[in-house]
């Protein structure tokens, strides 16, 4: 069948969206698969549309609105020549989406599956909450130029390549606080990136992702019209890639007991005023660190050894008939001084 | 046996009443060994033997006793209980307690405790309380584990942009003359507990845990040291940076202070000018002798004895005079490059208080800490923890619109402190007083509940004035201090803040703020009318 061309202004009047998205339906129900839509700022072109006969779908598009691709499927390419506002292919799941100009913002914003080509700049949140589903392949997003502030937050998962063409006077080519929250995927990024959240590192790329690029730039080159750019942009010495940060790294900071030992003071910080040699005590102690410790008085014992047999910790012992107790087994509860029958022992205070 | 006569102290009337269980006792002695207050102690009871026979025999047993003593007296801290190998003995807390009655009839003097107020029954105001503007479809509300955001708070005098005095010199920006120091830190100040008042043990691990806050996990957390000395090792070391220097009625160990100044190779964070705390409002500080151990003795340079500071400091009259001496000589002494603030007891007077030092002409008074009734102490007369002092949030409130109302918010910073997270929601309690105009707040009773306090504010413990806490953290007695695990406790106090963090965030992400809200009084709403009128906020039902 023949190309199927819309023109949403007629006699002074716009299609609304409603219209515009009701009659693709119908033409594609009618059995036209390639459509050529002169748009007025509709919104949702080429999203969640497919043929009843598993046929592909191709979408030429000039002057779009918000959100060109969304929901987009698999088998769909759209093309839109120029430049296309916020959320182009948000939650694409398989389309190939082309934009020859740049990108609004929140370009890519959720998308799990399919290509994304921009030919310029995106805009802010471009990428964020981006995943990949194992059971598919993983989305790609190739951007000619930058992207806004705070793009690839909460990214879980594919692609993204931010080529940095001619962006030399910028500060960071991923604009400011850009992979906030980012748990996978990766971002590879040619230039300048400043202002990256704690949760990700910038490492050197290794040779699958040299191979990687190699092989995607020249189809997305060749979409957006920008082969001569194609050796400039493989030249790999501006090349790196952002990934997020393991659990395991993100926990590698030092414990407070290591900055202790490698940080604060040798002796501790009281060590020239108090005798402390860091021991923690239990409750109950022996020897110096009991609270309280017993004292025998020869003069009113009757060496009846009541205070043996009570003794808890077996520390009461006689020689020559002089009770001793022993420091290294006291914990100075005071049951000797409890049961003697005539107050030889008695308790005092250690401190 | 003892006579018993009606007017003798008897266990019915201590606070605490000791439950033993004599079946499950296996007589280790434990129980009595680990009581710090010597409120227990093995004793043998002469029972009639149950065996019948033709002569009626006794028999001797030994049990644990409960001492009835007004110096000896069981606090209720539950350390018996704690190293029980069987679960045979536990304090109750004693419903016809006529402990105080008795103290004061027989000692002829007031009543001492520490910890906190035990009259708190009234709900508190900040729990009835709630973040109620939530960013729903009105504005983007944020994520509180993910997205970024500024938790730094000014400390320090601010001028208003029109004060500031800049020119353009050869295309550059300079100041004219020299703006008032100013620091960034983080709104949670660990608040002034000295060398004396708290252990040695428990001042390193607050100190520990600030240092590693600030150099390890890149939270400006500074804490304020006490009036207590200094260790002379902390004052010439970098750690000195974080730590607000305070000065108090009884200016205990500024000798060493102003000795180390020359070899001091960083200044400190700031300086806090101690004209009364919440607890005892007009009340100066209250060490007892039985805490003044060798190196309090030494560090303050004082002998071992009661140490009473005076209730204001002598030689100021005015507020205006405080200005002239007292802020004007601690600018001095660091040479105009370190905040100097004062701190309060909230009165009914604090807003004149503020209103004076913010019309100060030499913009030299760099902070207002406002400290409130429900705070805690180590030591005080029962009658001012329990019968003076003004409760926080609505003094904070007053201070804070009084400067709107000048359109001077902002310009001398406002931190609220005093029983905070006393219902166990201290990151929410300092969010709320951050929205109706606190800067930051700061807090000791939550690093000691973090320590491992057994304290309660119904009466349990709180004998933080005796040097014989029980956890080592208000301790003096070497044994007792020795308890506490600094290591343990630096961790304890370093996480808390972690997770106070996020807490914080998690209220700020609703709100829709990335930053501080300092003010933002229209993100509360309270559920009780009088706070709605008396706050100006929002009423919600």
């Amino acid at each position: 069948m023949s190309v199927c061309k819309i023109k949403t202004l007629k006699n002074n009047t716009r299609m609304s969206t409603q219209e515009l998205l009701q009659t693709i339906s119908k033409k594609i129900d009618e059995g036209y698969t390639d459509f050529e839509i002169e748009a007025c700022g509709q919104h949702d072109i080429g999203g969640t549309s497919w043929s009843k006969t598993g046929k592909d779908l191709f979408f030429r598009v000039i002057n779009p609105g918000q959100r060109v691709g969304a929901m987009a499927m698999n088998g769909t390419t759209i093309v839109v020549e120029g430049s296309a506002p916020a959320d182009v292919g948000w939650l694409n799941s398989g389309a190939e989406i082309i934009v020859k100009g740049d990108g609004g913002d929140t370009a890519a914003h959720c998308a799990a599956g399919g290509k994304i080509y921009i030919g310029g700049r995106v805009g802010t949140r471009s990428g964020a909450l981006m995943k990949h589903d194992p059971k598919f392949e993983p989305p790609e997003f190739w951007v000619l130029k930058n992207t806004g502030s705070f793009s690839f937050e909460f990214m879980g998962g594919g692609i993204a390549v931010i080529c940095g063409y001619n962006c030399d006077e910028l500060l960071s080519v991923l604009g400011n606080r850009s992979c906030v929250g980012m748990v996978g995927g990766v971002v590879y990024v040619r230039g300048k990136v400043e202002g990256l959240a704690s949760c990700v590192e910038v490492v050197k790329l290794d040779k699958l992702d040299k191979d990687f690029l190699k092989s995607g730039m020249t189809p997305f080159l060749q979409k957006i019209g920008h082969l001569d750019l194609k050796e400039e942009l493989l030249d790999f010495s501006k090349w790196r890639k952002i990934i997020p940060l393991t659990n395991e790294v993100k926990k590698t900071k030092i414990s407070v007991k290591e900055f202790k030992e490698k940080e604060w003071f040798q002796e501790g910080l009281f060590g020239d005023l108090v005798e402390d040699d860091g021991a923690v005590y239990e409750l109950a102690q022996t020897d110096k660190a009991r609270l309280r410790k017993p004292i025998w008085n020869s003069n009113l014992c009757v060496g009846c050894d009541i205070c043996i047999n009570n003794c808890p910790q077996k520390a009461i012992t006689k020689e020559d008939n002089k009770y001793i107790s022993a420091d290294s087994k006291c914990i100075g509860c005071g049951i000797c001084s409890a049961v003697c029958p005539r107050n030889a022992w008695s308790v005092t205070s250690t401190n | 046996m003892a006579a018993v006569r009606i007017n003798e102290l008897h266990k019915n009337d201590l606070p605490w009443i000791i439950e033993y269980d004599e079946s499950k006792c296996i007589q280790c002695g434990k129980c009595t060994a680990a009581c710090s207050f010597n409120a227990i102690r093995p004793a043998v009871e002469q029972r009639k033997s149950n065996s019948i026979t033709n002569k009626c025999k006794t028999e001797r047993v030994l049990v644990i006793k409960q001492n009835i003593s007004l110096e000896n007296y069981c606090r209720g801290c539950g350390m018996c209980a704690n190293v029980c190998p069987n679960g045979a003995i536990k304090a109750v807390r004693n419903k016809d307690d006529k402990y105080s009655v008795a103290y004061r009839a027989e000692k002829a003097d007031s009543f001492k405790k520490g910890g906190r107020s035990n009259l708190n029954t009234e709900g508190r105001t900040l729990d009835k309380i709630k973040v109620g503007r939530i960013s729903q479809m009105t504005d983007p509300s944020l994520d509180a584990q993910r997205h970024t955001f500024e938790l730094r708070t000014p400390f320090g005098r601010v001028l208003k942009a029109d004060r500031l005095n800049f020119d353009v010199k050869n295309g550059n920006m300079i100041e004219t003359t020299q703006l008032p120091p100013n620091r960034w830190i983080y709104p949670v100040i660990f608040g002034d507990m000295s060398i004396g008042a708290v252990s040695w043990r428990m001042w390193e691990a607050m100190a520990i845990a600030t240092a590693y806050l600030n150099e390890v996990m890149g939270i400006p957390i500074c804490m304020c040291t006490g009036e207590g000395g200094i260790p002379t090792k902390l004052l010439k070391s970098r750690y000195v940076k974080y730590m607000i220097l305070q000065i108090a009625s009884g200016h205990f160990g500024w000798n060493r202070i102003i000795k180390s100044m020359p070899d001091m190779t960083e200044v400190p964070a700031g300086i806090l000018i101690k004209i009364g705390q919440g607890a005892k409002p007009g009340d100066g500080g209250l060490l007892l002798a039985s805490k003044v151990a060798r190196y309090v003795q030494e560090i303050r340079g004082v002998p071992k004895a009661d140490l009473l500071s005076p209730p204001t400091h002598q030689g100021l009259y005015s507020i205006e005079e405080s200005v002239q001496k007292m802020f004007l000589s601690m600018n001095a002494a660091f040479n105009f490059r370190v905040p100097v603030a004062v701190k309060v007891a909230a009165s009914v007077t604090s807003v004149s208080v503020y209103n004076n030092l913010l019309r100060d002409p030499y913009n030299i008074v760099g902070g207002f800490f406002l400290d409130g009734l429900a705070a805690g102490t180590g030591a005080a007369h029962e009658i001012s923890l329990n019968h003076t002092g003004h409760p926080i949030t609505s003094k904070l409130r007053d201070c804070y619109l009084t400067a709107v109302k000048q359109g001077r918010q902002g310009e001398i910073p406002l931190f609220a402190g005093g029983g905070l997270g006393q219902t166990g929601s201290f990151a929410a309690d300092a969010f709320k007083l951050i929205c109706l105009g606190a800067n930051g707040v700061f807090t000791g009773r939550m690093l000691m509940e973090i320590a491992g306090c057994v304290g309660s504010d119904t009466g349990k413990c709180n004998a933080c004035n005796t040097g014989l806490c029980p956890a080592g953290i208000a301790a003096q007695n070497d044994n007792l201090v020795k308890r506490l695990d600094v290591d343990k406790v630096a961790q304890n106090l370093v996480n808390y803040i972690l997770a106070t963090d996020i807490e914080l965030k998690k209220l700020m992400a609703p709100v829709g703020c990335s930053s501080l809200p300092i003010g933002r009084s229209d993100a509360l709403i309270t559920v009780d009318k009088h706070i709605a009128r008396r706050l100006d906020i929002q009423y919600g039902c």
